[in-house]
């Protein structure tokens, strides 16, 4: 028999007791592992996403970055929109390479649960977006329509078919279809940028313009010239990363306040269970130290028990939240506002070890005091006791 | 057991001198054993008796090492324990005593056979022989795999004296072996420590049962914590 066979035996002498500390421990671990995987996970997609965009930088109407950024992500309607003349002014600058305007807007559907969004683009936004793969045509006439795939596959519609509008009284031929980007562009209807000002009774105006420079280095000059054309707002990709993280960040410290507060929950709870197994074994210990056992043996047996009881907390929340970490994902994105498309939750190595050493940290720190106690327990007092 | 001889001086396994446990209580000074002088030599069995509060258990814990005198001289195997440090005192208990308590006191999470090897496990030794032997000699054969709570009391009782008897110690002491058992366990249990006395093991029985001190070689009476009176019931060679 070995300490270890002594120490699990110990524990689960009182199953209902250890299970509930063990359900704790499970919580905390989970919690934890998902939150510290999410942070890893959802600023690297963030950044992948960002960077497969190939836009460096982006026009956007005098106003907040957040918005700029929501709209890049995950598209929908804001309030300020630029005068077309922004464009031209644009484009006369030299080290850009394409200037591809949108305007984009959406369509409610409570019915369905959805917002449709239109994308008013022209070909500048082909050629900027030069991964797309184009089945069919692009839009030449205002009544043509390009769909993202996952829009065909909610509409159950391809090429040659036509979508009706009736909040517009419109009606679109779908000309071309995009290949599967694994972006937000999968969710969107594409027509000529003429005919989403009109459809949406905003002429002339635009919600932002794509930007790729020739030369990536000449950001902070092209960033200069745009800063002089009224109304506008430049942000470079590496800004609206910063801008999305700093956002997180508030939240992600609401978060680890609350992981805080969940893990001197089950530290206490494993302090609790340890002492007052240590209470019900007075006698016990009594015996243990009349029969052979030295201070540090009892020490090390209790000790035991605080890191298998947490080792076995945190193998089950590691578990819970490799298993469920879809689920969590949905859950947590559902409630995201820049949510990038993919995984946003990252199962890495590190983030692995550094919950084992929370875990570790939990057991030395609640074990403590229990083993001590135990372990001075004068033997003739231990077997005195009731 | 040319060991335990070889191993004490003048042939006394115990030898214990003048020895005190004074407590205080408040303002009061209790004197739970006061000049107590009393030995023991290999294969000897004596039965301490007295009233609750005589000092029975207060010796035992003393010879037992649990507790350390206030002053006086003890020598087991003509070591003297009372300046020995905490250390040397788990280790001496270790190899020279064994312990069986009233209420048997099983590790109610392992069983028969597991709790017999705990203090093998403490002393860092592997022996199965040793635990195989003394489930044989107490007739637990059947029952090794069984939990304590699965064992009636005579049972119980020997697996107590197996657990203190696994690491070969030099002498034997029961706190009221027989306090909790039937008249025929009780029977049985006292063969299983003349037995053990026959084998040279030192045994000292702390009971208020009159049959069982009587089985022994010499009754010891004690009363407010000295002894009140020796009686021989067994010459020795």
């Amino acid at each position: 028999m070995s300490f270890m066979k002594f120490a699990l035996k110990n524990l689960f002498a009182h199953k209902t007791r250890t299970i509930l500390t063990l359900g704790s421990m499970v919580v905390a671990v989970a919690v934890l592992f998902t939150l510290v995987s999410f942070n890893r996970g959802y600023e690297k997609a963030l950044k992948t996403q960002l960077q497969g965009m190939g836009i460096h930088m982006m026009v956007v109407p005098v106003g907040c970055p957040y918005e700029a950024a929501s709209l890049i992500l995950k598209g929908g309607k804001i309030p300020n929109h630029l005068p077309m003349s922004v464009l031209d002014d644009v484009r006369k600058i030299p080290e850009i390479d394409i200037a591809a305007p949108s305007f984009m807007s959406g369509i409610v559907r409570p019915e369905e649960g959805r917002t449709d969004i239109y994308v008013g683009i022209d070909s500048a936004t082909l050629r900027l977006k030069n991964w797309w793969k184009l089945e069919g045509s692009f839009p030449q006439n205002p009544d043509e329509v390009v769909i993202g795939d996952n829009v065909s596959l909610i509409e159950l519609s391809g090429i040659g078919d036509q979508i009706y509008l009736p909040e517009k009284d419109a009606t679109f031929n779908i000309v071309g279809k995009l290949g599967p980007t694994g972006t937000e562009d999968d969710g969107f209807f594409y027509i000529p940028i003429e005919t989403a000002q009109r459809l949406f009774d905003q002429p002339d105006k635009l919600t932002a313009i794509s930007i790729r420079l020739k030369n990536p280095d000449d950001a902070p000059v092209v960033t200069a010239r745009l800063a002089t054309v009224k109304g506008a707002e430049v942000i470079t990709m590496g800004e609206l990363l910063g801008t999305m993280m700093t956002l997180m960040g508030a939240a992600k410290s609401l978060l680890l306040s609350i992981v805080m507060i969940i893990i001197v929950i089950s530290a206490l709870g494993v302090l609790n269970t340890v002492l007052m197994s240590v209470f019900e074994r007075t006698r016990e210990i009594g015996v243990m130290r009349a029969t052979g056992a030295a201070q540090s043996h009892i020490f090390g047996l209790v000790w035991l028990e605080t890191l298998l009881l947490s080792l076995l907390g945190g193998a089950g929340g590691l578990v819970l939240a490799i298993a469920g970490s879809r689920v969590i994902e949905n859950v947590v994105k559902r409630f995201l506002p820049l949510a990038p498309k993919g995984s946003v939750v990252a199962l890495e190595p590190g983030s692995f070890l550094l919950v084992l050493g929370f875990v570790v940290g939990i057991a030395v720190v609640a074990g403590f005091y229990p083993a001590l106690r135990a372990a001075r327990a004068k033997p003739i007092e231990a077997l005195r006791s009731e | 057991m040319a060991d335990n001889q070889a191993a004490t001086t003048n042939g006394k396994l115990l030898d214990v001198t003048d020895l005190w446990r004074t407590y205080r209580r408040g303002s009061e000074t209790i004197h739970a054993l006061a000049g107590v002088n009393l030995s023991l030599r290999p294969g000897e069995m004596v039965s301490i008796v007295g009233r609750s509060g005589s000092g029975k258990t207060t010796l035992l814990n003393q010879v037992g090492c649990l507790d350390k005198p206030s002053r006086g001289s003890l020598k087991i195997s003509g070591i003297e324990v009372t300046g020995l440090k905490e250390q040397e005192l788990v280790r001496f208990r270790r190899n020279h005593i064994g312990f069986i308590f009233q209420l048997f006191y099983l590790i109610p999470t392992l069983t028969v056979e597991e709790n017999i090897r705990l203090p093998l496990v403490f002393a860092r030794k592997k022996d199965e022989q040793r635990v195989t032997e003394l489930i044989e000699r107490v007739g637990l054969e059947k029952a090794r795999k069984a939990l304590p709570r699965q064992l009636d009391g005579g049972d119980m009782q020997r697996v107590a004296i197996a657990r203190a008897l696994v690491n070969r110690p030099k002498f034997l002491l029961a706190d009221e072996p027989t306090g909790r058992l039937e008249k025929n366990t009780c029977a049985a249990i006292c063969r299983i420590f003349h037995e053990l006395a026959a084998d040279g093991l030192g045994v000292i029985i702390a009971t208020h049962d009159p049959v069982l001190a009587r089985e022994a070689d010499r009754i010891v009476e004690f009363s407010d914590g000295r002894i009140a009176r020796e009686e021989i019931l067994k010459e020795r060679q």
